[in-house]
């Protein structure tokens, strides 16, 4: 078996063209994902079973189905009902780009939300009564105390969660879009060399996860710089 | 619904074909879990930088790229070693059944390598001397002490790891395998109704998590039940 070194030279620069699809797919798929994940949080922790049932069941879905069929009932599912095609969200929902980061910010969504109940439930019960002792009102103790200290524990968790959106990312391929995933495709139905191109593109995602492991590590080690002496 | 009829049948052997996938897919996560997990706690070098490169590529990459360069890649090696006895042969694959559950239990093998080795490292050093100092045996102490220990502290993360593999079958339809992602791709080229079969497959696999999440329950309160409180 040859390996052809030429051949990944000449195709490691084209996957990185996409690259940058796959940065935007991330990068928006994860502060929609996280904006939903503080509203599903919001609702779960009311206290009102009217908004906390609801959460529930859509956090159960979210999980217990796969991203790809979520992928295609979003992308080739919804433009079978009419109302979808009459409404304002059609060229959204038209576009495969739309359609990809909807469902992974759905997705992620229900992932993180959980990630980040487990960080409130983390909280000191002591610090939450300290702030009510100080006459802070329930809102102030969850924006000035209970955050902060959430977020901080939450923040291991949520960086595997990222990693996992990040390589969620290489099904949009799966729905025409050209990301690093779908241009290796793509030369791989031409050249037929699935290990010079695959290999090499599974080294482009080693090295995006070890930078978003670093970063993360480097995250949790500054907001954790009160602990150490 | 209407345009669901003539067709259960295809998702039903598509569920069947996604049971099996997952069934023999665990057993496969589940050997390369616990041999990822002696590697790394054992004194080898070798054995334990094999078990934490498999741990980093497999958890750093994505799913699909796994499952698309073992597909094709072992078509590959597999047709090269074949044209060395018989020139003849133009292209062998294996099969997507096969080359799907192998390459899936893997990566979520790679998963439960970490998760086994937490577990073992968390069983209480004093049962494990306590079996040496009954005469047991190494091997007699890692069946009888050491896995059903470990296997208490491995299960709220395993059930976990299972969601991924039942959740991950779905990926295998990309290679061909007639699941019911497969399925429904069939009934909407007949029918033109994408949103009502990609909603039956999203309830299939609903189905399929919800028995696992409840088995995991049963499971752990079985392993659970010699600490619970008399009454």
């Amino acid at each position: 078996m040859s390996f052809d070194l030429a051949l990944i030279l000449d195709s490691i620069p084209k996957m990185l063209m996409g690259i940058g699809l796959t940065f935007q797919l991330l990068f928006l798929s994860a502060a929609l994902g996280l904006t939903l994940a503080v509203i599903l949080l919001l609702m779960r922790i009311s206290g009102r079973w009217y908004l906390s049932a609801p959460t529930m069941v859509y956090i159960y879905i979210f999980r217990g189905t796969p991203i790809l069929v979520q992928i295609f009932i979003i992308y080739y599912g919804l433009p079978q009902l009419e109302f979808i095609r009459d409404s304002i969200f059609w060229p959204i929902l038209r576009e495969p780009f739309g359609c990809a980061v909807l469902a992974l910010s759905l997705n992620t969504g229900a992932y993180v939300s959980e990630i980040l109940r487990g960080g409130v439930l983390g909280v000191d019960r002591g610090l939450k009564e300290a702030g009510a002792a100080l006459g802070l009102s329930a809102r102030d103790r969850f924006i000035h105390i209970t955050s902060p200290i959430a977020i901080r524990l939450a923040l291991p968790a949520y960086s595997n969660d990222f990693i996992s959106l990040m390589k969620s990312t290489a099904l949009a391929s799966t729905i025409t879009l050209l990301d690093m995933m779908g241009i290796a495709r793509t030369i791989v139905a031409e050249t037929y060399a699935p290990y010079e191109i695959f290999i090499s593109l599974a080294v482009i995602y080693l090295i995006l996860t070890w930078i978003i492991q670093r970063s993360f590590g480097w995250l949790e080690k500054r907001m954790s710089r009160h602990v150490r002496q | 619904m209407d345009a669901l009829t003539g067709w259960w049948d295809d998702f039903f052997w598509g569920s069947v074909v996604v049971a099996e996938v997952f069934v023999t897919a665990l057993i496969l996560t589940v050997l390369l879990g616990l041999i990822g997990a002696a590697a790394k706690l054992s004194k080898n070098r070798v054995a334990k930088s094999i078990a934490s490169g498999y741990t980093i590529v497999f958890r750093g990459t994505p799913e699909i790229l796994v499952l698309l360069l073992f597909y094709f890649g072992s078509a590959i090696a597999l047709t090269n070693i074949a044209q060395i006895f018989d020139p003849e042969i133009k292209f062998i694959d294996i099969p997507p059944f096969w080359a799907g559950s192998i390459a899936i239990s893997l990566i979520v093998g790679s998963y439960a390598t970490e998760t086994f080795r937490g577990a073992f490292l968390g069983v209480d050093p004093g049962q494990i001397e306590a079996a040496r100092a009954l005469g047991l045996s190494n091997f007699k102490t890692f069946v009888y002490v050491r896995i059903p220990a470990m296997w208490r502290l491995a299960l709220p993360p395993f059930g976990n790891h299972m969601l991924s593999l039942i959740k991950d079958t779905a990926l295998i339809s990309i290679i061909g395998l007639n699941e019911t992602l497969f399925a429904a791709e069939q009934a909407i080229g007949n029918t033109g109704k994408p949103f009502t079969m990609y909603i039956v497959v999203g309830l299939i696999y609903l189905g399929f998590s919800t028995i696992i999440t409840l088995s995991v329950m049963v499971l752990e309160k079985y392993a659970n039940q010699h600490l619970e409180v008399g009454r």
